[in-house]
């Protein structure tokens, strides 16, 4: 069954096993953030994998690896101070930029009303990145390679009928074709979005574009 | 190190906070007796060495010796909590990748408090059921979701892996995961 902007299930597996990227976990991650039923999902799952672990045959641990850990502890410098959660975001998400503010970053213009910080690039050019669109404004239309993942902070988004707002993930992929997101009119729309490949703008004009905007 | 366990029937849960009040040696070692070997276990599916996983091991319960103050038995058991930092240090240190966590702390307020009365034999009993749970699934749903929690595979490596569709096997892993819930329901 497919619930409108919730992840679904496979993905909180994946997540708890380990098996997301990065990008994909901190996507995943900020998302249940805003859900409380998502989060004990996730303890579900993650209760599995412990229990998983705990059901493997016993591995032989060296004589001296306790030893050695005391010996390690007593050598621990004081814990340092945990930095606080003040900038507004999901925790996930602020963490991950270090407790910075969305104003703090490095913004850059990808276009009229559009602009972008670029978070992390993994393998096979999987990207991890910021959008901030003005309200009215509509992204090109484009069709994806590989999966999109796009969470929505603030602001919000229509796709067709369909409203995407604060904590809603739309998930695309190669048979999302001619995806037109149009920005709600109001606040801008600050969405964390991943993608596996760069999309495949339609217009002649935004193609021209797209390796300077970096999509 | 071999005085005897002077705190045979003390829960997991309750150990860890012996360690997190009064930084007791003898409590740690008990928690390192009966973790270190299943986190070594679980930490050598992946492709790393005996040294490796021996290394991990090490760095994961000297994160249990820091951190036992952070631990709040109410919001997580100490085996998910100790999963989750094995998990995220392999990652880590051999994905060099970081895993974002949803924030501990933020879980919700309503998690069900461990009984405090007969907690070793719940735990036996717990250790059981995992066992009993998966005997519930059929070999299809065993599979992936042994290849996502022992090889940390996606979902299109599963595919791939399996020779089947992808869309087979999301909703392998859907059907499994709420199959288990169901088994685990109380399980909290």
């Amino acid at each position: 069954m497919k619930t409108h902007g919730i992840i679904p299930d496979e993905w909180i597996v994946s997540y708890a096993s380990g098996a997301l990227s990065e990008a994909h976990a901190l996507v995943v991650a900020t998302h249940c953030h805003f859900h409380p039923d998502l989060q004990q999902k996730l303890i579900d799952a993650e209760n599995i994998g412990a229990m998983l672990m705990e059901s493997r045959p016993l591995a032989k641990v060296s004589s001296h690896m306790f030893d050695d850990i005391i010996s390690k502890i007593d050598d621990l410098p004081n814990k340092a101070m945990q930095p606080s959660n003040d900038n507004g975001l999901p925790f996930p998400l602020a963490d991950y930029l270090n407790h910075k503010s969305l104003d703090q970053l490095n913004w850059r213009m990808m276009g009229p009303g559009l602009s972008q910080v670029r978070l992390w690039t993994g393998p096979n050019d999987e990207r991890l990145w910021l959008l901030k669109a003005k309200g009215g404004a509509k992204i090109p239309p484009h069709d994806h390679r590989g999966i999109e993942l796009t969470l929505v902070l603030q602001g919000s988004y229509h796709v067709g009928n369909d409203q995407y707002g604060p904590g809603l993930l739309e998930i695309a992929d190669d048979e999302t074709k001619n995806h037109t997101p149009l920005i709600d009119p109001g606040e801008d729309c600050i969405c964390l979005v991943v993608t596996e490949a760069p999309i495949k703008i339609h217009s002649f004009l935004g193609r021209l574009a797209q390796p300077f905007i970096g999509l | 190190m071999d005085e005897p366990s002077v705190f045979s029937d003390y829960s997991h849960e309750q150990l860890v906070i012996l360690v997190a009040r009064n930084k007791d040696r003898n409590a740690f070692h008990q928690l390192f007796d009966y973790f270190a070997p299943r986190i070594k276990s679980y930490l050598l599916n992946f492709n790393i060495s005996d040294q490796g996983a021996e290394d991990l091991t090490q760095d994961v319960m000297i994160t249990l010796w820091q951190k036992a103050d952070k631990f709040d038995p109410e919001k997580a058991k100490i085996s998910t909590w100790l999963f989750r930092v094995a998990r995220n240090k392999y990652i880590d240190k051999v994905r060099q990748q970081k895993y974002p966590e949803v924030n501990a702390d933020d879980h919700i307020a309503s998690m069900i408090a461990p009984e405090k009365t007969d907690q070793t034999i719940k735990e036996q009993q717990d250790r059981g059921r995992i066992e009993m749970a998966m005997a519930v699934l059929n070999d299809e749903q065993r599979k992936v979701i042994e290849l996502s929690f022992f090889k940390e595979l996606s979902h299109s490596q599963i595919a791939e892996a399996t020779n089947l569709p992808l869309g087979t096997v999301k909703s392998r892993i859907r059907m499994a995961f709420q199959a288990l819930r169901e088994e685990l329901g109380d399980y909290r």
